[in-house]
């Protein structure tokens, strides 16, 4: 499971302090607000380096005394090397440095550690030690053109202090900084530890989605090899059954000889039976070619009164036999719908029988239709949704009946391929448990929805909703 | 571990690992406490506003050591809440050695199995056993009530290789044991491994020697290391020399 691409972070370069360098852990502007502060507290210019010697920071008074030497030939060499010498002296992390001034000034180097490690100096002065009392033969000697008495003057306004201060202060100015750079590289290792974190859980999360894409991609497969098992099988089943139903059927007719009472009942149930297993098995066909998507709507403009009226010649005798009233109601003025006429007429056959079924004597089962705007539920925002909702015309053709109606806790599963509200059903109303499913899978095939509610006082309505504008 | 052969100088990685608010913050900062200003370096805490460690608390240690190597030390703790399981696997990551710091209170007892389990399976994500990895077990909290009993824990840590050490980490009793014998046996590991002793000329026992004093306190190495209640030093030697 080690991850070799290189994307995984490694705290041991994050946690190092081998690398670090001081202009990244601290902002460098702030860094001359807080030496600024330190020249404006004791009066003695400060400068900051990097450990390659990079000036960070400065914050420098210019000495009156520095200007004049800087006037004159000699003093200005002698100044630059002094201070190149200071720039590039590399301070022992244990001792600080003196730097001594030809002018009798001093410079204090002192090495700022991080870690154990150096990582920059600090350099302060130029100061004068407060032994100094008179100019100093060295400064003479190298300005020779300028007037002792005004570097007599000028000498004493460079800021004094004792070698034992300039040490203190620098002592407290490595503490800050110290701190500084501890804060920074405390704040850098949160973020790049946050950071990593982020990246570990991202990873983590693609691996779980990886996995979970994977069975999803495995069951589809499997899903496809059942759909077309089933498809298989029940057309192969189907050949010999129909030989079967043929064959009784020519036998209750008396075409291989008259049959005793009892042996033509015992024919008849043969054909009964054939004939419901025949059903069983092309809905078993129709459902998995749903399924597969591999079902070819075949398209005309669909006369829903036409559908309906259909529908009701065809079980009129079943309902007179069940005892159930059969209505309907559909507007004289009704669009037609672009669909599969058949496969409507189908759906609807499909309700309307069950609602025969499941309604006990003396009630009734109508069909109507109408003209209906459906809102459509899946817009992207619910912000505005009273205002914006997308909505479409659709034809609403509702089958009701008075039977025994679905408990709420079971309308969403009757839709379910052999589900059935109760077991017991199978027994006392027949059924293969597929009619739903089919019905439902029908209706998506349109485009259309379907939906189940109770009928008042009792009993169940089947509401199908069918885009007008199929095609549009 | 980390060998920089310019500066000649050692880096090791220690983790303390165990389940939440088993004290393992607790023995880094005792370590703190104890080392002197050169060895030790600021104590990092990347903590929540809780005081709940979130991502690490990281202490170094410098160390001389002996020969021609120095050595730097680099003790980590990992966030003990099971919702911290990717920082742990990136704290672990090339680790040299693990104190694993188990609550010794009875209602923890599951929680201590559990972050074992963890470990291991973190190890197992980098590649790597539990049994090539030195290991030492501390049973921390012994002050409080309702813990396993000492005779319990001997019983146990008996029947382990991996040594096991008693401690009352807010009091600091029995931290530096489980640190000396981490020391140590992460010493042998990598010793083995890399014959650091034969290329650089290094002593481990002046610097286990080194570590004790700069913690300020006495006694031999040996002194430190038998104060476990069970588990093998030497079996690991011979192991790690394989």
């Amino acid at each position: 499971m080690k991850r070799d691409d290189g994307l995984e972070p490694n705290l041991e370069d994050l946690t190092t302090t081998k690398n670090i360098r001081l202009e990244d852990l601290v902002d460098r502007d702030s860094l001359k607000e807080v030496i600024t502060s330190f020249v404006n507290l004791f009066g003695i210019s400060v400068r900051l380096f990097s450990s390659e010697g990079d000036l960070l920071a400065d914050a420098v008074e210019q000495q009156e005394v520095c200007k004049v030497i800087n006037e004159y030939p000699d003093g200005r060499a002698a100044c630059t090397a002094t201070i190149s010498t200071v720039k590039h002296t590399v301070p022992d992390p244990t001792q600080d440095t003196v730097h001594p001034c030809f002018s009798g000034a001093r410079y204090h180097i002192a090495a700022i550690t991080y870690d154990g490690r150096y990582v920059g100096r600090i350099v302060l002065g130029p100061y004068l030690p407060a032994e100094v009392k008179e100019l100093p033969g060295s400064l003479l000697t190298t300005v020779r053109e300028a007037p002792p008495s005004r570097l007599q003057q000028l000498l004493p306004q460079m800021p004094r202090a004792r070698v034992e201060t300039v040490r203190n202060i620098a002592e407290h100015m490595r503490g800050i900084l110290d701190l500084i750079l501890f804060s920074g590289h405390k704040a850098l290792l949160t973020s790049q530890m946050h950071l990593a974190s982020v990246r570990e859980s991202y990873r983590e999360l693609q691996d779980k989605n990886q996995r979970l894409q994977d069975a999803y991609d495995k069951l589809k497969e499997l899903d496809r090899l059942k759909s077309n098992f089933i498809a298989t099988i029940s057309h192969e089943l189907r050949t010999p059954l129909t030989s079967i139903i043929g064959y009784s059927e020519m036998m209750s007719e008396g075409i291989a000889g008259s049959l005793t009472d009892e042996q033509l009942e015992f024919v008849n149930t043969i054909r009964d039976k054939g004939e419901q297993l025949l059903t069983l098995i092309m809905s078993l066909l129709d459902l998995s070619k749903l399924e597969s998507g591999s079902l070819a709507l075949v398209k005309s403009d669909v006369d829903i009164r036409k559908s309906l009226d259909d529908v009701v010649s065809l079980l009129k005798p079943n309902a007179t036999k069940a005892g159930v009233q059969l209505h309907v109601d559909v507007p004289a003025a009704l669009p037609t719908i672009r669909g599969d006429a058949n496969r409507i007429r189908q759906a609807v056959l499909n309700l309307a029988e069950n609602a025969i079924k499941f309604t006990p004597s003396g009630g009734q089962v109508s069909l109507s239709a109408k003209l209906a705007q459906q809102v459509l539920d899946d817009a992207e925002d619910d912000i505005g949704f009273a205002l914006i909702a997308p909505t479409r015309s659709v034809i609403e053709i509702r089958v009701a009946d008075t039977g025994i109606g679905i408990p709420e806790n079971e309308r969403e599963k009757i839709f379910t391929p052999f589900y059935q509200v109760d077991s017991s059903s199978t027994r006392e109303y027949g059924g293969t448990g597929l009619g739903l499913s089919i019905v439902q899978r029908l209706i998506h095939a349109h485009d259309g929805k379907i939906s189940v509610e109770p009928n008042h006082p009792k009993g169940s309505v089947f509401i199908l909703k069918i885009p007008v504008d199929l095609d549009a | 571990m980390q060998l920089d052969f310019v500066s000649r100088e050692l880096t090791i990685k220690l983790v303390y690992y165990g389940p939440a608010l088993s004290g393992k913050t607790t023995n880094l900062q005792a370590i703190h406490g104890f080392s002197d200003e050169q060895t030790r370096g600021r104590l990092m805490t990347l903590e929540t506003r809780d005081d709940r460690t979130l991502f690490f608390d990281l202490l170094p240690l410098r160390f001389r050591g002996e020969g021609d190597l120095s050595v730097r030390l680099k003790l980590f703790t990992v966030p003990g809440q099971v919702i911290h399981a990717s920082t742990r696997r990136l704290v672990l990551q090339g680790t040299d050695g693990v104190a694993f710091i188990a609550d010794s209170q009875l209602s923890e007892t599951q929680n201590n199995a559990r972050a074992f389990l963890d470990l291991k399976e973190n190890l197992r994500f980098h590649g790597r056993e539990m049994r090539e990895l030195p290991l030492v077990i501390q049973y921390n909290k012994r002050d409080l009530p309702q813990t396993r009993s000492r005779d319990e824990i001997v019983q146990l840590a008996q029947k382990g290789r991996e040594p096991v050490f008693t401690a009352i980490a807010t009091q600091g009793v029995g931290v530096l044991d489980t640190f000396v014998a981490l020391l140590h046996l992460t010493w042998l590991s990598l010793d083995a491994a890399h014959d650091l002793s034969g290329k650089f000329r290094f002593n481990s026992e002046a610097l286990l020697q080194e570590v004790i004093t700069r913690m300020g306190a006495r006694g031999t190495i040996d002194q430190f290391l038998n104060a476990r209640l069970g588990g093998q030093f030497e079996a690991r030697r011979k192991e790690s020399g394989q």
